[in-house]
């Protein structure tokens, strides 16, 4: 039988499709209705424009995606058993003083796990899964990400980035909305934030255990004094 | 995990000898609560007990002969309160911590309270000199019927030309577990040049330059003893950033301020509330010895 010469055909890898659905910042995990404290800073006038917003959302990127968020994704990508995914969800959630921000954790991290098992099912995202519904875990969307980033193959930098520049994105979005700014502001602040996104990737890679949860105080408090906010469009 | 009670002579690091060890154990003794091991050694010494109302409280003020922290500095403090004993803790005066050149101070602090067991500790500020790096660890095991009270106050350092944050690096981390649980990780983290965003942005200080906290423990706290607190404090937080909200299991109180004066009424009006609902004590009065 002739050898039939094949046609070489690039395939891009098999976690693309899954990963962008799971970027997708319309994913309905609910994040349209969390500020994360930008609220805040909106009602202090501390945020009114385009400036503003970049400036803060770079700062978000730094403290609260690198060292709680990026951090425990990385540490649910790393883990080994379901104990050591228990445990960073653990840990995520008692360094969320706030409580909305906990509360936003619990929340997001429910409706991440459901989309993620259907998405990308595994006996890692089921174990999580079956830990949050008894109440040992939380529930964190970047405790869940980690762990089905790491069943569909994603390498690790390429996971960090995308969690950072969906959640990036849905914050930009309820700028565009809330302050508002306009569509094209919004697409200059979410360029903006690439060069900060990468630098926070590198960043998460290299963090020592001591490092989880860090955060900055006048962050803390504009995600307290949200509790108390009397016009809200958000939920934190 | 070590066990329940200080040990009479802790055991000395071979490796890295220590600049200074406090170990102290708190119970009852009758109808009082007393040290009932206690151990020094280096720059960390202890003052006489007092008692500064008619319940059983006892205080003890922590103080450094030394006069401060410099670099390569390793401090061990472990405290231990027994059930159903109460302790005050103090300091004789700031924390100050010096240059620590290619190197930095440390102070590691090992909490453990047990069944009703109550720990307020309510240091002086830390004042962090030109060039310094301080890490400062705490980690707090206790039982759920426990009462945790920890204060605290970081001002902008000091530096021969009198510019604010002269300083390198401040990290306070506080680890926090009830029945085994993690239930607090408070993780504070200050490098005013080389930090993760501008130490006078929206995510720092804005402007303001120095920085409160008051972390509570204790079953009895729950979202109407938060709202009669911040009734209590909102009207003393006039020139603070003021914040507070409900932990799992707790209260936290954070306060950003121009100087250490308003934030110190902040925290003090936290902590006389809570002794006074709680205990039925007078306002805390801390004579210096």
């Amino acid at each position: 039988m002739p050898n039939t010469p094949t046609e070489r055909v690039n395939e891009p890898p098999s976690y693309l499709l899954p990963l962008l659905q799971l970027s997708d910042s319309a994913l309905p995990t609910g994040g349209f209705s969390h500020s994360f404290g930008m609220e805040t800073f909106l009602e202090r006038g501390l945020i009114d424009g385009e400036a503003g917003f970049a400036s803060w959302l770079s700062q978000f990127v730094g403290i609260q995606l690198t060292y709680s968020d990026g951090f425990a994704l990385r540490l649910a990508y790393e883990a080994s058993s379901v104990d050591d995914i228990a445990r960073v969800d653990r840990m995520i959630a008692a360094a969320a003083l706030p409580r909305e921000v906990r509360e936003a954790g619990t929340k997001m991290g429910a409706r991440m796990l459901a989309i993620a098992g259907t998405v990308a099912p595994g006996a890692r995202l089921a174990g999580y899964a079956a830990d949050v519904g008894s109440g040992r875990c939380a529930g964190h969307p970047a405790v869940a990400f980690g762990v089905a980033g790491r069943q569909l193959g994603v390498p690790l930098e390429e996971l960090l980035a995308s969690y950072l520049f969906t959640a990036v994105t849905s914050l930009t979005q309820n700028a565009i909305r809330a302050i508002p700014i306009g569509q094209d502001a919004g697409q200059r602040v979410l360029l903006g934030t690439h060069p900060r996104i990468m630098d926070a990737v590198r960043r998460i890679q290299a963090l020592d255990a001591d490092d989880f949860g860090i955060t900055a105080p006048g962050l803390e408090i504009a995600q307290m004094r949200h509790e108390r906010q009397r016009v809200r469009m958000f939920m934190s | 995990m070590t066990g329940a009670s200080a040990p009479e002579v802790p055991v000395r690091r071979a490796a890295v000898e220590l600049a200074g060890t406090l170990a102290l154990t708190v119970g009852v003794r009758g109808d009082r609560c007393i040290a009932t091991s206690q151990y020094h050694q280096g720059a960390l010494r202890i003052l006489r007990p007092h008692y500064l109302d008619d319940t059983s409280q006892v205080c003890y003020v922590v103080v450094n002969p030394g006069g401060g922290y410099v670099g390569g500095d390793e401090y061990e403090i472990d405290i231990t309160v027994e059930t159903g004993a109460r302790l005050l803790l103090t300091t004789q005066s700031a924390t100050k911590v010096y240059r620590t050149p290619a190197t930095r101070a440390e102070q590691r602090t090992h909490i453990r309270l047990g069944p009703n067991a109550s720990l307020e500790s309510v240091p002086d500020p830390l004042i962090a000199y030109r060039g310094a790096t301080y890490r400062q660890a705490t980690v707090i095991e206790m039982h759920g019927s426990a009462s945790l009270v920890m204060a605290e106050i970081v001002t902008p350092g000091w530096s021969p030309d009198g510019a604010l944050f002269g300083y390198d690096e401040i990290r306070l981390r506080n680890e926090i577990s009830v029945d085994g649980r993690l239930a607090v990780l408070d993780n504070l983290l200050i490098r005013p040049l080389t930090g993760a965003a501008p130490i006078d942005g929206m995510a720092f200080l804005e402007d303001y330059t120095h920085v409160g906290s008051l972390l509570v423990m204790d079953a009895r706290v729950d979202a109407a003893l938060l709202n009669e607190l911040h009734e209590e404090l909102l009207p003393l937080a006039g020139g603070c950033n003021l914040g507070m909200s409900l932990l799992d299991g707790g209260l936290a109180i954070r306060a950003l301020s121009h100087a250490t004066e308003p934030l110190d009424a902040v925290i003090r009006a936290g902590i006389d509330f809570l002794r006074c609902r709680w205990h039925g004590q007078p306002r805390l009065n801390l004579r210096k010895y």
